[in-house]
This record gives structure tokens, C-alpha cells and sequence, in this order.
């Protein structure tokens, strides 16, 4: 039993040690304790406790991670005693502490010595190391470390067990669960709730506030929100390939570069000076981009899985190499790329950035719409078929060629729209927009938001496009902790933000006719895996009467 | 009474091994006809090949006189033949309803593009096409069940439903790859008596695998045995039961030569 805890708390203080180590190596501790100065609000105090606001906010730092240690090492069942407990955070906090405050003695007593460390560590500055000892001796500083972490991990573990672990989550649970089974037994309530307009006036609701933020958000975010927007129209493209028709495409970006270089090039000046009016370009573009799917398909769509990957991944770079060469300089502009691109106007007003938000929440409404209309139709059940396996989905009489050029096809016909957008809306073209990352990214919109879901892929491109921008504040340490969320994301939900649901067709069938809610409540009573009913041959009768002279 | 499949000379190879070799058979329409043989004798091929997976390297097939040889799968399902897996192979993560729905897809004739607009066509089909998926349901008897995921559905029920899924897309001929197994007695009687319906009410003339001899001599009208890919007997169940072949094939050249009955296992229904 005391083993047991003792071995957790060892374990969670030796990996929150090495973390951070780490993050104290990239000096991070330096920009966290900025950023919490900025929450707090203390960054112009003269000093804190004898420290300087920035000391005093790294040590709330290591304070905190330490109480997170302290809570995940104490982390055991809730009938643990205060005394194991106290153990375990005793433990996690003495070998946290401990390591780090030795590494920070270390560092400081190199520093001391002379040595310079940006040599192999280029953020070890003598400066940060200096605010990582608080401006104190090797020993002192590591020492206040060491009680700083020692003490928050003690604290961390019996608030833990103050909590129960979770057991306060499950009480608040049983209490919403009476809450809401109370209020719904309100007539009023209960007519609300059922009610489709009641929805319907929420979506209105939500949608108006959607079309009137670009107004109010400046052009910075709306910059950003556009070009979430034009990531979701791409996700969408892709989810119909992938998440629908389960086809790995890795050079989906081919298709996006087609529809800006169609509008690029038809628009600008140079090289060609064609200068047409985008209206005309966009569809032009679409189609132009949906016909190179269905070109590329026809080769490729033979082969499965990664074979298909591999060939598209070669593809993606074939356009992106091809608009590089100087063979076609004077074709599209190469290296250089296309300026002046032009833009949209309506009623003889060409579009600032807001109308860019605007055109792009028009294009997502109406890609949202198609997907929609496709994903619960003949062709989607097809996809999705295949999806499952691709055998199977022949056998049942699914042309798979027809339909992977299909999905193929109308997936770059979305990529081509989201390009025309957005080279018009940067004014410019060039190689450089069209590289493999764009293709990785769409790949990881669809599969952290869920695998053909429609709101999965918008909630994919909120975190993967707007959070890198909210996350900005961290600075160079953008990358690594999205990175690191992405990792995280995809250990706790592995289907995704918002997985796809299958529609319910039977009991709302069934529910529309007569009488049926009994039918509704046996089925959803009955077990299932118990009785089975009996095959019924009685029923064939009405088989054979619905033949349309198929036999 | 009409020929519905007859192959002749079927052959497949696959590099140094003849899984079928010259396999003549002639399925009446309207009977219930069993293929039977040890593991590995080539019974799924030789299902294969008529499915439209496997190009047979020699011999044809035909199907009410029209050669299949050469059809993809889903042109051989156009024809109007369907077929269940030895083991199931339900589209997992889509619920019961619209694995049946997927079955009608040869049935339907709404092109993709009109479902965006909803042509009043394709609703009417669409609609057509739920009410039918659900009708079936409720003929294998998983009314009630429809949406749930088909990898949720307990075993029995994948079974029944990857029937009604094979009968979605009103075929002439059903192919079922051993239907009962992993079934206990009850089940097994259940479905050979459902097996006898389809042929009966609905006039599919059914082609079966099958291993439990209760149900092979039980409901088939013809039996066939195959054997290292060739047909080694064919006739009725008792006929079959006698003979020493086919007992040979099943339980070696000793038991062929020592008993001079029916092996066990072997027993008249």
C-alpha cells in the first residue's frame, strides 16, 4: 500500500522534473512568468517579497506545476488516507524539487564559473539563468526552489484528497441530472425543448451573431477568421475524400494551388494581364480544379490505402515544383509568384477585408450545405460504404471507380473554391503558399475535429488555425504546445473533437407514424442480446408486394 | 424448369495450386443447392470467381444463359446475385438501417447531383427506400434494432442482418457463405427454416455453403462436393450420405473402407 504511493509519487515528481528541465532548457520559465504577469497584472510592481515581478511570477510557475504534480502523484482511489496521501505529495514534491533545484545549482555554478552555455544552449543567456536563481548564489536560489516545489507538491496532493478525486464532480453531475429532470417536467419547458423552431430561433440566433463579428473584431482577427474560414472549406473538401470515402490524400494541396493560380493568373497584370473579373474566375477555377481531381483519380484510384498516399503526397509536390520552376516564369509567374491578384467587388465596391470574412462564411454555408445534402443521400451511404470496406461496398453493386472520382472530384471542386478565395484575398500567389504543410494541416483539421463530421471539421479549423493565433502570446513557444495539445487531444479523444453520428432513420420513421412511441420505448427497453426475435417469415408478403418488378 | 447458374470447366489458379479445378454445377432456379467439402477445399473461391472477384482462368459462367466471366462484382450484383461473408462483413460504424439502404444501391436510380437539390425523384426514392430498408428489418426480425450500429448488434442479429442487407438489392440468386455457423441448435433451425422461406415465398434460388450437416441435408435439394478444388459427388442428401468418396474426402481412406454406414455427423435430419 505505502509502496504503492511512494512509487506514484516518485514517478509523477521524476517526469514533471524532467519536463521541466526542459522547459527551463528552451527558457521557457521566462516567458511564463511574462505571460503571468500579464494575467496578474503585477508586472510594474518595484518588487514582490524582495523579487523582482518577473522572479516572483516564475516561482508562481514552478508553484503551480508543482501543485499540478502534487495532485497527479496523490492521484490514487478515494479511500486513501490523509497519511498516504501526504506521503505520495511528500515524495512528489521532494524528487521534483530536488531535481530541479540540483539542475538549477548546476547551471548557476557554470554560470558562476564563466562558462557560457549559449555556446550549445542558445536560451541559456547568463540573464535567464540569473532569473532562474532569483538573482541570488547557486545554493540560495535552488534552495528557494526546492522549498517553493516541495511545498506547492505537498499542498497539491491533500487538495486532491480534499476533493475526493472526482468525487465532488460526480455529486455536482447528480445534481444537474435532478436539476434538468426537474425543469423538463415544466410544461412550458417540455414544449420548448421538443419544439424544432425553439432550435431553429437558437441557430438564428447563433448565425446572426456570426455574420455581425467581422464588424466589430478589427482587421487582424478578421484576417484570421478568414482564413479559419478558408481552412474549413478545405476540411469540408478533404472530409468528403477522407473522412467520407476513406481515401488518404496527402497532395490535397494540388487542388487548392489550382484554384489559386486559375484565379491568380486570369486576374492580375502580370504575367498575362487577362485582368478578369473574379465572378467569372471562380467558377472557372472550381471546375478547373475538380477536372485535375478526377484526372489525377483515374490513374490513381486503383491502388488503396498507402500506396494511394504516397502517389498523391508525389503529386502535391509535382504542382508545387511545377509553379517554382523557371520553366513556367512566364507561364505563372514562378518563383515570384503572381502579385496583384485581383479581388471581388459588387455593385462597383470591391471588397475590404470584412467582405472577405463575408464571402467566406457564403462559401462555408453553401459547402456546408452541400456536404450535407450529399453525406445523407445514395452517394453518401456509398462513400461511406466503401469507407468501411471497400469489398463489400463492390459487392453490393457500388461502382467504387465511379465514386472515388466522384468524391475525388467534388473534395478538389471545394479545395479549388477555398484557393480562388484565397489568392484573391492575399492579392498574391506564389509556390510558397502551396507547400506539403498546407495538405498535413487540412489532414489535421478533419482528423482532430472527426472523421467526416461536419461540425468536427469547423471545430478542427477553430483549434488548428485560430488557437496557433490565441496561442501567440507564447510566442516562439507556439509550435511546441500546440504540438504538444495536438498529442494530447489525440490520446483523450481519438475519434476526434466532434465525432460524426450516424442519423437515426428508424425511430424517427417509426415515431412519425401512429401510436409508435410504445413501439419506441419496447425497442429501446428490450435488450437486444438477450431474446432476439424470432426471423419472421410472416412479414414476406409485404416483401414481395413492394417489388417493383425486380424478380 | 430453368437453368439460374451453371459454370462449366471452372478453373482458378493461383500460382502452383488449383484451388478450383473443372468445376461443373448446375443450380436449378427456385431449389436450394449446397456446396459442402473439408477446409480448404475451395468453396469460397469457387464463390469468388462466380461473384466476380476472381477471373476463373478457364470456364464460364452463366447465369439464366448470360456469362458473368469477365463482370466486375458490382456488375455481377446488377444481374441480380447476392452474397453473404463466412464472416460477417457488415459496414461496422453505419447503423442497421443504412446497411440495408446500401444494399438497395443498384435498385436506385437518383444521380449524385440530385440529392443536393432534393429533386422531388430523389426523395420520393430516398423515402422508397427507408421504408423498404425497414420492412426487411422487420422480416429478419430486428425491428427495433435499426439504429444501432451494425458492430453493436449482438452476433445472431449481424447474421440476420447481413441477409437482409444481401436481399436489399432483390436478387434472383442468394450466395450464403456457412449462414449458421457460430449458431447453437436453436438458431441453426431457426435459419434453415427462414432459408426455406426466401426460396419458397420470395422465389430466390439459394447457392450455400455450409458445414453442419444437419442443415445442408436438411433443406438442399442437390448437394455438391468439393474436394482440393474438383467435384468429387453431387446429388441428393442421401445419395450424398452414401457415398464413399465423400466420406473418404471428410474422414480419410480407413474410415471410407471400415464403415459401411453413415459416419457420425452424417445423419439423416
Amino acid at each position: 500500500m505505502i509502496n504503492e504511493h511512494l512509487r506514484n509519487g516518485l514517478r509523477a515528481g521524476a517526469i514533471f522534473a524532467i519536463a521541466t528541465i526542459f522547459l527551463i532548457l528552451i527558457a521557457f520559465n521566462v516567458t511564463a512568468a511574462q505571460l503571468l504577469g500579464k494575467l496578474l497584472g503585477n508586472q510594474s510592481a518595484s518588487s514582490i517579497f524582495d523579487l523582482t515581478p518577473d522572479m516572483f511570477n516564475m516561482l508562481v510557475f514552478f508553484g503551480l506545476v508543482g501543485f499540478w504534480a502534487g495532485g497527479l502523484g496523490a492521484k490514487r482511489t478515494a479511500s486513501d488516507t490523509w497519511k498516504l496521501v501526504f506521503l505520495a505529495g511528500v515524495s512528489t514534491g521532494l524528487v521534483f524539487g530536488a531535481l530541479v533545484a540540483v539542475f538549477a545549482y548546476l547551471v548557476g555554478m557554470l554560470n558562476v564559473a564563466g562558462i557560457q552555455m549559449t555556446a550549445y544552449l542558445p536560451l541559456m543567456l547568463p540573464a535567464s539563468i540569473n532569473q532562474l536563481l532569483m538573482g541570488k548564489s547557486p545554493a540560495a536560489g535552488s534552495l528557494i526552489l526546492l522549498v517553493v516545489i516541495f511545498a506547492t507538491g505537498v499542498l497539491g496532493a491533500l487538495t486532491a484528497r480534499g476533493f475526493g478525486r472526482g468525487a465532488w464532480r460526480q455529486s455536482f453531475s447528480t445534481w444537474w441530472g435532478q436539476r434538468k429532470g426537474t425543469l423538463s417536467q415544466i410544461p412550458t419547458v417540455q414544449r420548448v425543448q421538443g419544439n424544432a423552431l425553439t432550435r431553429y430561433f437558437f441557430y438564428g440566433i447563433l448565425l446572426l451573431l456570426v455574420f455581425l463579428l467581422p464588424l466589430w473584431i478589427g482587421q487582424y482577427w478578421n484576417y484570421t477568421l478568414g482564413t479559419v474560414g478558408i481552412y474549413v472549406l478545405l476540411g469540408l473538401g478533404l472530409n468528403i475524400v477522407v473522412g467520407l470515402a476513406g481515401l488518404l490524400d496527402l497532395g490535397y494541396v494540388a487542388f487548392f494551388a489550382i484554384g489559386a493560380y486559375t484565379v491568380a493568373l486570369l486576374t492580375a497584370p502580370t504575367p498575362h494581364n487577362l485582368l478578369w473579373n473574379f465572378w467569372i474566375v471562380l467558377p472557372i477555377g472550381i471546375v478547373l480544379a475538380a477536372t485535375a481531381g478526377v484526372l489525377l483519380g483515374i490513374p490513381v484510384l486503383r491502388m488503396r490505402g498507402d500506396y494511394l498516399a504516397i502517389v498523391t503526397l508525389g503529386f502535391g509536390e509535382i504542382i508545387r515544383i511545377l509553379s517554382k520552376s523557371d520553366l513556367l516564369t512566364n507561364f505563372s509567374g514562378g518563383p515570384k509568384g503572381v502579385p496583384n491578384v485581383g479581388g471581388p467587388s459588387l455593385f462597383g465596391i470591391s471588397f475590404n477585408d470584412i467582405g472577405f470574412v463575408y464571402l467566406i462564411m457564403v462559401a462555408v454555408l453553401l459547402i456546408i450545405f452541400v456536404t450535407n445534402r450529399l453525406q445523407d443521400s445514395r452517394v453518401g451511404r456509398a462513400w461511406v460504404a466503401m469507407r468501411e470496406d471497400e469489398t463489400v461496398a463492390q459487392a453490393m453493386g457500388i461502382n467504387t471507380l465511379r465514386h472515388k472520382l466522384l468524391a475525388f472530384g467534388i473534395g478538389a471542386a471545394f479545395a479549388g473554391l477555398g484557393g480562388a478565395i484565397f489568392a484573391s484575398r492575399n492579392q498574391f500567389t506564389g509556390p510558397e503558399d502551396f507547400n506539403l504543410m498546407v495538405s498535413i494541416n487540412v489532414l489535421c483539421v478533419v482528423i482532430v475535429g472527426g472523421m467526416g463530421s461536419i461540425p468536427g471539421v469547423i471545430a478542427g479549423a477553430f483549434a488548428l488555425k485560430g488557437l496557433p493565433e490565441v496561442l501567440r502570446e507564447l510566442e516562439n513557444y507556439r509550435v511546441m504546445f500546440f504540438g504538444a495539445l495536438l498529442v494530447v487531444m489525440m490520446v483523450l479523444r481519438p475519434e476526434g473533437l466532434i465525432p460524426s453520428k450516424r442519423r437515426r432513420l428508424e425511430m424517427r420513421e417509426i415515431a412519425e407514424e401512429e401510436g409508435a412511441e410504445e413501439v419506441v420505448k419496447q425497442a429501446r427497453v428490450g435488450p437486444p442480446a438477450t431474446a432476439s426475435p424470432p426471423l419472421n417469415p410472416g412479414n414476406i408478403a409485404n416483401i414481395s408486394t413492394s417489388d417493383e418488378g425486380g424478380s | 424448369m430453368n437453368i439460374a447458374l451453371e459454370t462449366t470447366q471452372l478453373t482458378k489458379i493461383f500460382g502452383g495450386l488449383t484451388a478450383v479445378n473443372r468445376v461443373d454445377l448446375v443450380v436449378p432456379e427456385n431449389t436450394i443447392v449446397s456446396v459442402i467439402g473439408p477446409n480448404g477445399a475451395g468453396k469460397t473461391t469457387f464463390f469468388n470467381c462466380i461473384t466476380g472477384f476472381y477471373r476463373p482462368n478457364i470456364g464460364d459462367i452463366r447465369f439464366f444463359g448470360k456469362t458473368l466471366v469477365g463482370l466486375a462484382p458490382d456488375q455481377v450484383t446488377y444481374q441480380g446475385i447476392s452474397r453473404t461473408y463466412q464472416n460477417i462483413r457488415l459496414f461496422s460504424n453505419m447503423s442497421a438501417v443504412e446497411n440495408i439502404m446500401v444494399g438497395q444501391h443498384p435498385r436506385m436510380k437518383t444521380i449524385w447531383f440530385e440529392s443536393i437539390p432534393r429533386t422531388s425523384r430523389q426523395r420520393k426514392e430516398e423515402a422508397h427506400a427507408l421504408e423498404e430498408a425497414l420492412r426487411l428489418l422487420r422480416f429478419v426480425g430486428l425491428a427495433g434494432l435499426g439504429d444501432h450500429l451494425a458492430r453493436n448488434l449482438p452476433y445472431g442479429a449481424q447474421r440476420r442482418l447481413e441477409i437482409a442487407r444481401a436481399l436489399a438489392s432483390q436478387p434472383k440468386l442468394l450466395l450464403l457463405d456457412e449462414p449458421t455457423a457460430g449458431m447453437n441448435p436453436n438458431e441453426t433451425g431457426e435459419m434453415m427454416r427462414f432459408i426455406q422461406h426466401l426460396r419458397d415465398e420470395l422465389g430466390i434460388t439459394i447457392l450455400l455453403i455450409e458445414h453442419d450437416m444437419r442443415v445442408v441435408m436438411g433443406i438442399s435439394e442437390q448437394v455438391s462436393v468439393l474436394d482440393y478444388g474438383t467435384k468429387i459427388a453431387e446429388g441428393t442428401p442421401l445419395e450424398i450420405q452414401k457415398n464413399p468418396r465423400v466420406i473418404e474426402a471428410y474422414l480419410g481412406r480407413g474410415a471410407a473402407s471400415g464403415l459401411d454406414k453413415t459416419p457420425p455427423g452424417v445423419t439423416a435430419p
